[in-house]
């Protein structure tokens, strides 16, 4: 065989091979989705067969009997607010670092290096009795507050990313009779855009999907969060399969959009991770 | 000082998330406080001792080294070859490339409830009723015996995670010169060869990004086995996360719960810092 002809060859191998992969490894989404549109006999009788007879009367009963939109106003207001101001907290820190060095800013940079090793799980009980007897648990701010400690996190890849901005510019600004927040929003900020994108659709998905946080101090219905409302759905929909996996599908529409429009920042994230090292 | 303002917000999270809380553990690791009462006794390193010798304790945290490693070492063993063949050239790599890649989107607790429903032994089960039409077998309950059980956390992880780590090997691969393989190539250097003396060496900081984060990660996993198997059957899938949760803000046991938290902070640090060794080690051999 010519090399050429065993190129092809290995091309049509590779193919066939990672759409068969590809295909099998999606089973569950495929099963997820199909089972939205059948009852739950036809669900019984064959799992990853077509509906017998299509029905959206799975789509109206979750609507009806969960209150799944509220959820995701929750969801929603706790993202973006929590998000923002670890962006906005984590920005901040990373430029006051790298502004001017010093004894104290060594410091710090110390200090968050090893909260960056903490995790969550060691400081979750006394969190729970401050929220508690701030009055945060079972609120959605007391969510926020809790998320905040993703700063430094955000800080960390704010951090590499603006100290190899040309700091020139930054100078001359001063010179220029700027003051330092006015240079950092109005000349720093809009220059580490693309780690900033990088970093918001990170802690996007982490703070969306994060279950064990509202888990712990969410009780009420009126305060779930998505995922918190379909792991609830598990209980209320015990028999009535089709309705939890319609629940699931609803929740995950939003992660999909979401994933669609911001893979390219997803992807150049893990790329800008691998310059790094 | 200007520049001190501008860390002040970040000072603030870290008092009053990260050093306050963290020391107020460990000082009710000490005590007997169960959450509740003031009166609060120090009782030095018993709540320690109750840890170990716990067996629903101990076989979390048993549970959740060996989760840790497996995820690991399986994720790593299979994304390495997964991003080699997606960067090669083949028909539909962007729509696979972007399947693999979505399964890590949605959230592992949401994905840990619908393989409660695959992996059921009822009429829903999939996995099931596909071994049923194959060979016959009758309905295994995959989630009610100690090891399946485990076997099933953490293969349903690697599904939900091989495609995130391939993703990242790829931004690693792509980063490789074209050049090193033409010269290779005239020297006569095989598939093997290559993948040996280019590939894998030049995929070196990639591993220990990956290994790290999955590392980290899985010793802090909670969503996952909580939600496929609620830590059972038992405690055979129970998590360090869930009793310190559990024991610490559930039971009112929050002296035990921190001692736990303690000790689980400190195995984090201990078992990453070792793994950075190791991967560096590993790093420098190879390149």
């Amino acid at each position: 065989m010519s090399p050429a002809a065993r190129r092809r060859l290995w091309y049509w191998i590779r193919s066939v091979v990672m759409i068969l992969l590809a295909l099998i490894a999606a089973i569950p989404l495929y099963y997820i989705v199909v089972n939205t549109f059948k009852t739950s006999q036809d669900m019984a009788v064959s799992p990853l067969g077509l509906p017998s007879t299509p029905t959206l009367e799975n789509y109206s009963k979750v609507f009806a009997t969960t209150p799944v939109l509220r959820s995701f106003l929750n969801t929603v207001y706790v993202t973006v607010v929590g998000v923002a101001g670890q962006v906005f907290i984590g920005s901040l820190a990373a430029y006051g670092i790298v502004m001017r060095r010093s004894r104290f800013t060594a410091v710090v940079g110390l200090v968050l290096m090893i909260a960056f090793v903490i995790p969550a799980q060691a400081t979750l009980i006394p969190l729970y009795r401050l929220e508690a007897r701030a009055g945060l648990v079972n609120t959605l701010n007391g969510l926020v507050v809790m998320y905040l400690a993703g700063a430094i996190f955000c800080y960390f890849l704010i951090v590499g990313y603006m100290r190899k901005l040309p700091w020139e510019i930054i100078e001359a600004a001063r010179l220029d009779g700027a003051g330092p927040f006015t240079i950092y929003w109005r000349i720093v900020l809009p220059l580490i855009r693309p780690i900033l994108a990088t970093v918001i659709v990170f802690q996007t998905m982490s703070t969306w999907n994060d279950f064990m946080t509202p888990n712990v101090f969410i009780s009420s219905t009126a305060k779930r969060t998505v995922v918190l409302q379909v792991y609830n759905a598990v209980g209320q929909f015990a028999t009535d399969w089709p309705s939890f996996m319609t629940m699931t599908v609803i929740a995950l529409i939003p992660v999909f959009i979401f994933f669609i429009f911001c893979q390219r920042w997803i992807v150049s994230g893990l790329a800008a991770g691998s310059v790094k090292g | 000082m200007a520049s001190s303002a501008f860390l002040l917000p970040v000072i603030a999270v870290f008092v009053l998330l990260f050093a306050v809380p963290l020391a107020q553990t460990f000082y009710f690791s000490l005590t007997n406080f169960s959450g509740y009462s003031t009166d609060v006794e120090f009782v030095g390193l018993k709540n320690y001792a109750t840890v170990f010798s716990d067996p629903s304790l101990l076989q979390g945290l048993v549970f959740t080294i060996m989760f840790a490693l497996a995820t690991t070492v399986l994720i790593t063993v299979f994304a390495i070859p997964l991003a080699v063949v997606l960067n090669k050239r083949f028909l539909g790599r962007n729509l696979v490339r972007s399947l693999f890649f979505f399964l890590s989107v949605p959230s592992m607790a949401i994905l840990g409830l619908v393989w409660q429903y695959i992996l059921s032994p009822l009429d829903t089960g999939v996995v099931n009723s596909i071994l049923h039409s194959l060979f016959g077998a009758d309905a295994v309950a995959w989630l009610a015996q100690s090891t399946s059980a485990r076997v099933c956390v953490i293969l349903v992880a690697v599904w939900a995670g091989v495609g995130w780590h391939a993703t990242l090997y790829l931004a690693y691969l792509q980063a490789i010169p074209a050049d090193l393989y033409e010269q290779a190539e005239l020297d006569g250097a095989g598939q093997l060869q290559q993948f040996r003396h280019i590939t894998l060496p030049q995929l070196a900081p990639g591993i220990v990004v990956s290994t790290f984060l999955l590392m980290s990660g899985g010793l802090k996993v909670y969503d996952l086995p909580f939600t496929l198997t609620k830590g059972g059957p038992g405690f055979a899938t129970n998590t360090l996360t869930q009793s310190i949760i559990v024991q610490g803000i559930a039971q009112g046991r929050a002296d035990v719960g921190s001692a736990l938290a303690v000790i689980f902070t400190a195995a984090v640090a201990l078992i990453v810092l070792a793994q950075l060794a190791v991967s560096n080690r590993i790093e420098r051999n190879l390149s």
